[in-house]
């Protein structure tokens, strides 16, 4: 099964290099963390430009916060994703909480009604899972999106989100949960 | 639930692995395996992406600007006002800028008065503090050029200053808190960043509020808090004659002026009781409500009028204009930050004594032990005038704060953390509160080691609580100082408020980033503390919860944060909405229940600090070499005993202040300078020299005074050269000018220094540059084109036409 955990190439020496001025390297970082990320924003705003738009504005910030970050510290990714977490609290900020959600309606929902293992195999379309993403509380889908949309692993997603690795597990428990509730029929 | 939790992670660490999904799912009770397949779903969803023409031409985008070395557009940090090089005091903003600037005085006898009360001058090298500034040029704001009156707020930095469309348009960049803006019929509007305006309309900002006005020959007005302009004539052209004329009615205002060389440009500011006119220069205007008008000069020279007097005002000097008076002579300025050591009307701050008159600004309510900036005048009698003092922070020493659990709430006292906090009739107490609530405690430290409650609130861990001015009501959300804040039917809101108020607001951010206010209530104007738990999304600048920080050198932040750190923030809301932290902590959910004061060693062995028993361990840092009677600062943990153990105790060697002053000098040998008082300063290795100090090279010095009342000369800065040769200080060999009851200089283009020993002085010549010290009978020119520099005299009388006086 591909899953879509990525291998975490962006050790210590592409962000160095990055660091450097190395415009290759910062090519690099971005073609490698760029997807994860726009999909955890279209997991969590439901507008593909806004998704874009947001994920656009993670590397810029990156790019402003290079010279500050520090390998001893976060992970890179965890950093880099929690810059995307604030990017998104700041969208809501901005939007007073507003969300514009923008899914696709051609979804099936003959589909979310079937035997999990079937629909495995018939592998669920983007449009589904955020579908099914969207009817979760915020924290879970933060989770959620974080761990299985964008491949992070637990311990990333307790240091991008700022929680411990024990509040993580539970909100991914109770968010899986609720998402059984949409996607199978019980 | 943990097991069934790490039961589930064990599965998906086998699934990522590449483990089949069916047999990751055998053995797991039936509420797992669902679990596990809906994390297999969707690690399993079919991919999409983005545009690819939009990812590749990204991607480029962060290529190209990396290759740059800059930071993309939406990162640019805010456009600074000015250009100038001219460092600044670390609180620029706090006093709008240009009368806050450096002091440096041309005039002669000026100098003799104003160096009078420095006869501490050491070039030793200073030990703590670095006076030179920070945040040049930069206006800490929370929000971005651009946004609506609505006033989101963004954790972008402000984008490019608009420029004004044509030499006949002003626009009006940067506006934060209420700033509004007059039409011909009189109604004002509210306005958003980049509004054009044109000649003969008004600009007006609220409290808590700023904005710039950029003209199209690149000059800049900035209005700061409670101002109030009005553009009289506009047509700024790039080359020929620029003319800008405005009127300040109130309020304060700093102007950038771009050189022109066309001898018919002009760029005024008109005030009720005078006016200044300007080339090329950097001054500040202050019109008070009684109609006090003072301008200060940071670079160049302006020429303020009124009562048919002038008197040109050259860099680092200010003059006042009484209403009804003419001008008083250009005095030398004098600003800094330090403690306040004395209050009333003679005030003592940075061990510097200052007068206070009916006008000068007090904001902030500064107690004794506290710290502020002042700005102000040295006077040719050697006094010095304080004509702002502004509250930057409360005095540290003998206070504290802790974080810890309510065990016992009694009338007199509470028990908190196992540490007794006395309350009284003062102590301002969040209703609500009840044994086993985990709360903030801060106060003051008795010399017996009892702690007095000043405030007890709940701790919120993503709180925040500060002041500001409403920009906009609706029945869900307020704009608050460019926060909006969201309220509900359980926000508390007194009864009254309008747009334009000072509000305390505090409350909690959500998870979604919403600001909810708990309660909003008015305050008095003219800023106040504010406090917020939030991410650092930005060290330089510090952004935090989206609001741009400015920070001081003695502003105390925590070693190692960095971005996306969670940490808690406090400081003051300053006049013009900058908000200064005084502290930023990284922020511990996991051990709330921490100390930090400052205080006097009491004794050693055992730890007594400001009258409170310490428990130190093998894991207490010891910091510097610390005896009975330093000052020092001690951090901690309370134990849940109510022991204070503490953590690290550090040897604070701080000044009681900094500031600077200018000078001219006299004389240079070697790696001494005189300077025009008299006084010598050697240039040690810690003395940092910026310039070519010679003779009549106008300087700059910074210095900080020392606990011990020294002042420590940190650096010089050569600002100009002055035009005049110096005037010799008067020797008392120096035969005077017969005493004949008076003088008549008949002369023309002539250079006088004259002791006037009460004598009355007739100028009738022309074209003089005339130095008349001592105190004079009166004065009467007659004749045109001079410059009569005046130490006292009873009357002048100015008939004569282009006459330039600096006199008392």
């Amino acid at each position: 099964m591909a899953g879509p955990r990525m291998p975490d190439t962006s050790g210590p020496n592409l962000v160095v290099l990055a660091q450097r001025g190395e415009a290759d390297a910062l090519g690099a970082l971005y073609d490698l963390h760029y997807r994860a990320i726009f999909r955890y924003f279209r997991a969590r705003v439901g507008n593909w430009h806004l998704a874009e738009d947001l994920t656009s504005d993670v590397f810029r910030r990156m790019l402003a916060g290079l010279p500050q970050y520090r390998p001893m510290g976060l992970p890179f990714r965890a950093w880099l994703f929690r810059i995307a977490h604030n990017v998104l609290v700041d969208h809501y900020r901005k939007e007073s909480g507003r969300m514009s959600v923008e899914l696709q309606e051609t979804e099936q929902q003959g589909q979310s009604a079937a035997d999990p293992a079937s629909v495995v195999e018939h592998k669920l379309t983007m449009e589904q899972a955020y579908r099914a993403l969207f009817e979760l509380e915020p924290s879970q889908r933060d989770v959620l999106a974080l761990r299985f949309l964008s491949g992070l692993s637990l311990r990333e997603v307790a240091l991008a989100l700022n929680r411990t690795e024990a509040s993580v597990k539970a909100l991914q428990q109770r968010g899986l949960a609720a998402l059984r509730l949409t996607l199978v029929p019980e | 639930m943990s097991q069934l939790d790490d039961l589930l992670e064990e599965r998906l660490a086998r699934l990522e692995a590449g483990e089949p999904l069916e047999a990751c799912l055998a053995g797991l009770p039936e509420a797992q395996v669902n679990s596990l397949r809906k994390a297999a779903l969707l690690r399993a969803v079919s991919d999409a992406d983005p545009v690819a023409d939009r990812i590749a031409a990204e991607r480029r985008e962060l290529v190209r600007l990396a290759k740059e070395n800059k930071p993309m557009a939406s990162q640019s940090p805010s456009s600074a006002p000015t250009g100038k090089a001219r460092p600044r005091w670390v609180l620029p903003v706090a006093l709008a800028g240009g009368a806050f600037g450096l002091c440096s005085c041309m005039m002669i006898l000026s100098l003799l008065a104003g160096l009078a009360g420095l006869n501490l001058l050491s070039p030793e090298r200073s030990v703590a503090q670095n006076p030179t500034p920070v945040h040049e040029g930069t206006p800490a704001s929370p929000k971005a050029t651009g946004e609506s009156n609505q006033g989101l707020s963004t954790p972008v930095p402000t984008a490019v200053a608009l420029e004004a469309p044509d030499p006949q348009t002003a626009a009006l960049n940067e506006p934060h808190g209420v700033v509004e803006v007059q039409a011909s019929d009189g109604t004002w509007t509210k306005v958003q960043a980049g509004t054009m305006v044109k000649a003969g309309q008004r600009v007006h900002t609220g409290a808590l509020s700023r904005v710039i006005l950029t003209f199209y020959d690149g000059s800049q007005a900035r209005l700061g808090p409670n101002s109030e302009v009005s553009i009289d004539a506009l047509d700024a052209q790039k080359s020929g004659p620029r003319v800008v004329a405005l009127t300040q009615w109130v309020g304060e205002s700093d102007h950038d002026v771009a050189t022109s060389s066309d001898a018919g440009s002009r760029y005024e500011v008109n005030t009720p009781s005078g006016t200044g006119k300007a080339k090329g220069t950097v001054f500040h205007v202050f019109v008070s409500t009684t109609l006090l008008v003072r301008f200060d000069v940071d670079e160049g020279a302006v020429e303020v009028t009124s009562l048919n007097v002038t008197v040109v005002v050259v860099a680092g000097q200010s003059t006042i204009i009484v209403a009804g008076q003419a001008p008083q002579p250009p005095v030398f300025h004098i600003s800094g930050e330090g403690e306040v050591e004395r209050i009333g009307t003679n005030w003592r701050i940075a061990g510097q004594n200052f007068r206070t008159h009916a006008d000068t600004v007090i904001i902030g309510d500064p107690q004794v032990g506290d710290w502020v900036a002042f700005e102000g005048r040295a006077l040719l009698n050697g006094t010095r005038v304080a004509d702002k003092i502004v509250l930057l922070h409360r005095r540290f020493e003998n206070t504290f704060a802790f974080v810890g659990t309510v065990d016992a709430i009694g009338e007199s006292e509470w028990t908190i953390a196992g540490r007794v906090v006395r309350v009284d009739e003062v102590t301002r107490i969040e209703p609500g509160i009840e044994v086993g609530d985990l709360v903030e405690v801060k106060g003051g430290i008795a010399q017996d080691g009892t702690l007095w409650a000043a405030s007890i609130q709940p701790v919120v861990t993503n709180g925040f609580r500060f002041t500001g001015v409403v920009q906009n009501i609706t029945s869900e959300a307020w704009a608050v100082s460019s926060i909006s804040v969201t309220v509900n039917v359980s926000t508390t809101i007194e009864p009254g408020i309008v747009v334009g108020d000072v509000v305390q607001v505090s409350g909690q951010i959500l998870e979604d980033g919403v600001w909810l206010a708990q309660t909003i209530r008015r305050v008095p104007a003219g800023g106040g503390p504010f406090e917020m738990v939030g991410v650092a999304t930005s060290l330089d600048p510090w952004i935090v919860n989206g609001i741009e920080l400015a920070t001081a050198d003695w502003t105390e932040i925590d070693e190692g944060i960095e971005v996306g750190d969670k940490v808690k923030v406090e400081g003051r809301i300053l006049a013009d909405g900058t908000w200064l932290a005084e502290k930023i902590k990284l922020w511990d959910e996991d051990e709330p229940v921490r100390f930090a004061f400052v205080g006097r060693v009491n004794s050693i062995n055992p730890w007594v600090v400001g009258g409170i028993p310490l428990a130190v361990d093998d894991n207490t840092e010891i910091k510097g070499e610390i005896a009975v009677g330093d000052r020092v600062k001690v951090e901690g943990v309370v134990l849940p005993d109510g022991t204070w153990l503490a953590q690290a105790i550090k040897r604070l060697d701080r000044n009681r202040g900094c500031f600077s002053f200018s000078t001219v000098i006299r004389g240079v040998d070697a790696n001494q300078i005189v300077l025009f008082d008299g006084q010598t300063v050697t240039l040690g290795e810690g003395v940092t020299v910026e310039g070519e100090l010679n003779t009549t090279a106008v300087i700059i010095i910074f210095g900080c005074v020392r606990e011990d009342g020294t002042f420590i000369i940190v650096t010089i800065i050569v600002i100009g050269q002055i035009e005049l040769p110096p005037t010799p200080v008067p020797q008392p060999t120096t035969a005077p000018p017969p005493s004949t009851g008076s003088f008549d200089i008949t002369e023309n283009n002539q250079t006088l220094t004259l002791i006037c020993n009460g004598n009355s002085v007739t100028i009738r010549g022309n074209d003089n540059h005339i130095t008349l010290l001592g105190n004079c009978g009166s004065v009467t020119i007659r004749g045109n084109s001079n410059w009569v520099s005046i130490q006292s005299a009873t009357s002048v009388t100015n008939t004569g036409n282009n006459n330039t006086i600096q006199g008392p």
